[in-house]
């Protein structure tokens, strides 16, 4: 493990919110929504346990991917980015590091949420399906680490310090995490059919339904991931490192 | 510095060869260097070449170039026209490779880290590091490791800053405006720390708003002005190149200063007025003539304060 990995890692891991709101709250979520609709008349059926299930494992990985990498913008803020590019560590592997640990803390919330959907809630699945599943969020996770990495290199520090809870909620909100997209006002539909976060989810449906992702909902959030990393390097190119003053 | 085996010069290795390879004459060689941002130009086609183990004073007025220069060395920004070479390399090469070690002005430390946590990355990063001990002597960082970064005092700061700096133990530090949120203990002690290190056949080349530092650290001055070089030599030599005195007295309010021989600024300080002229004997003459009692009269030559004062807006005229 590289040193500035490990650095890196630690800082994230310090910081308890973030392990509450990606970790904790998807599966106390997961639990609560659950339970609350077996209670309902009718009960919730196997569908309905593992959609939410699903649901919650995109929402935390969305928050993890997102939280993990807008802080970027904190260490432009504060001038560690610079101080770090008079060193010998490489910027390639600045980046690079930001990337693995965005995608390394978007796998915690996918397995706890998981096992709280598999232990707690009795949602059942074939074996090489729950890998399956975890695989493909897993995988999907990227996108919102490309979108993390953009926002951190756009945002300036106050900006990116509300965006990191906010556009996880959003996305997840108007994606259907929270509530189910079928029972969305068409227009609503609508927005939720532009987000990515919409299709993210819709890949761990399609898994947990026992089939592959489908071939719209892999393109279009490969699209998406393409569009935040080119807009990212784009952004990060345009930003100065050098102080102007003086 | 006393973990230094051997008083060998300092070198870095180069990567691409896996070789050790000995510093050439010249730490720092800029030519025709010129730095824009937008439509301002901050660096002006400016030359400078320091040798290997001199201590060089970068001085001017905010704007006259002093931190795009650096930044230009450290390869921060891409400059319009001209050639850094640092060692005998590029910039961001020379960075890479640890040759250098750097103070910036703008430079910070990570939140939710400690400063141990930061020390270790940076020295981990460089071939040969500084062994941690005496790195931690040398800066007085001893009761700080352990500490968060946020709970650090601005001095505080400043000094784990310098650790990261000379973690490598590089032999060119770029320091800029290091000692601008210490208290004046806090100065001297960088300062002793740096003559250490200079002693030691470090290049250190800083920039500064405070002359008595250069004064005292610096064996080389360059003086910047307009994004140009407008003086450059010993600090004695800069001085001297300010031929004119500084003539300071008490005055009432209605003594007449106007249209003296010789006198190029007259400022008025409470009471005090100060001339600064290139005939002394002369300006005192007529203020005798004209019956200005010539209270508390003090005359000297130029310190190097005035010196920059003129090169610089001299410059600018």
């Amino acid at each position: 493990m590289s040193p500035l990995f490990a650095f890196q890692l630690r800082r994230v891991g310090r910081n308890r919110q973030y392990l509450l709101f990606t970790v904790v709250l998807p599966a106390a979520f997961t639990v609560f929504f659950t339970q609350v609709f077996a209670g309902a008349p009718g009960g919730i059926s196997q569908e309905a346990a593992a959609a939410t299930m699903v649901a919650m494992m995109a929402y935390g990985a969305i928050g993890a991917a997102l939280g993990a990498t807008i802080r970027l913008s904190f260490d432009r803020a504060s001038g560690w980015l610079r101080q770090l590019r008079v060193t010998p560590v490489p910027q390639t592997s600045v980046v690079a590091v930001d990337v693995a640990v965005g995608m390394l803390l978007a796998l915690p919330p996918l397995v706890v949420v998981a096992l709280v959907g598999r232990f707690v809630n009795g949602v059942r699945l074939d074996p090489g399906a729950w890998v399956g599943l975890v695989g493909v969020l897993w995988l999907g996770s990227a996108v919102f680490v490309a979108l993390g990495l953009l926002l951190g290199w756009a945002l300036e520090e106050k900006a990116a310090g509300g965006a990191i809870g906010l556009v996880a909620t959003v996305l997840a909100a108007l994606g259907g995490l929270w509530v189910p997209v079928e029972i969305f006002p068409s227009g609503l539909r609508a927005v939720a059919h532009a987000l990515p976060s919409y299709w993210y989810a819709q890949t761990g449906r399609d898994v947990a339904a026992g089939g592959l992702p489908g071939m719209t909902a892999v393109a279009v959030l490969a699209a998406f991931g393409v569009v935040f990393a080119v807009l990212a390097v784009a952004v990060a190119r345009r930003r100065p490192l050098a102080a102007v003053a003086g | 510095m006393s973990g230094r085996d051997d008083d060998v010069p300092h070198y870095c290795r180069d990567l691409a060869r896996g070789q050790a390879r000995s510093v050439p004459a010249n730490a720092l060689e800029i030519s025709g260097l010129t730095v824009r941002h937008g439509d301002v130009l901050a660096v002006d086609g400016l030359d400078l070449r320091i040798g290997a183990g001199e201590t060089v004073a970068l001085l001017g007025p905010n704007g006259a170039g002093k931190s795009s220069t650096v930044s230009a060395v450290l390869g921060l920004l891409r400059p319009a026209a001209g050639t850094v070479r640092v060692l005998d390399r590029a910039p961001a090469d020379a960075v890479r490779a640890g040759c250098v070690g750097a103070m910036l002005q703008h430079g910070g430390l990570p939140s939710e880290a400690r400063v141990g946590e930061v020390v270790y990355l940076v020295r981990r990063s460089y071939p040969d590091p500084w062994p941690l001990e005496d790195l931690v002597a040398t800066t007085g960082i001893g009761g700080l490791l352990g500490r968060p970064v946020e709970a650090l005092s601005g001095g505080q700061r400043q000094r784990v800053m310098l650790a990261l700096a000379l973690a490598g133990q590089p032999p060119l530090l770029l320091l800029d405006e290091p000692t601008s949120a210490m208290d004046v203990e806090g100065r001297r002690a960088f300062w002793t720390t740096m003559r250490e290190l200079a002693a030691r056949g470090t290049t250190v080349v800083f920039a500064t708003h405070h002359l008595e530092e250069a004064d005292a650290v610096a064996d080389r001055v360059v003086v910047l002005a307009g994004g140009r070089v407008v003086a450059d030599g010993s600090t004695a030599g800069v001085r001297s190149a300010v031929s004119g005195r500084t003539v300071r007295l008490s005055v009432g309010d209605d003594a007449d200063l106007t249209a003296l021989p010789g006198v190029t600024t007259t400022a008025r300080q409470g009471g005090t007025a100060v001339l600064t002229t290139s005939d002394a004997e002369a300006t005192l003459r007529v203020l005798l003539d004209r019956g200005v009692p010539l209270t508390d009269l003090e005359v000297r030559g130029a310190s190097l304060e005035d010196a920059v004062l003129t090169l610089t807006t001299g410059a600018a005229r």
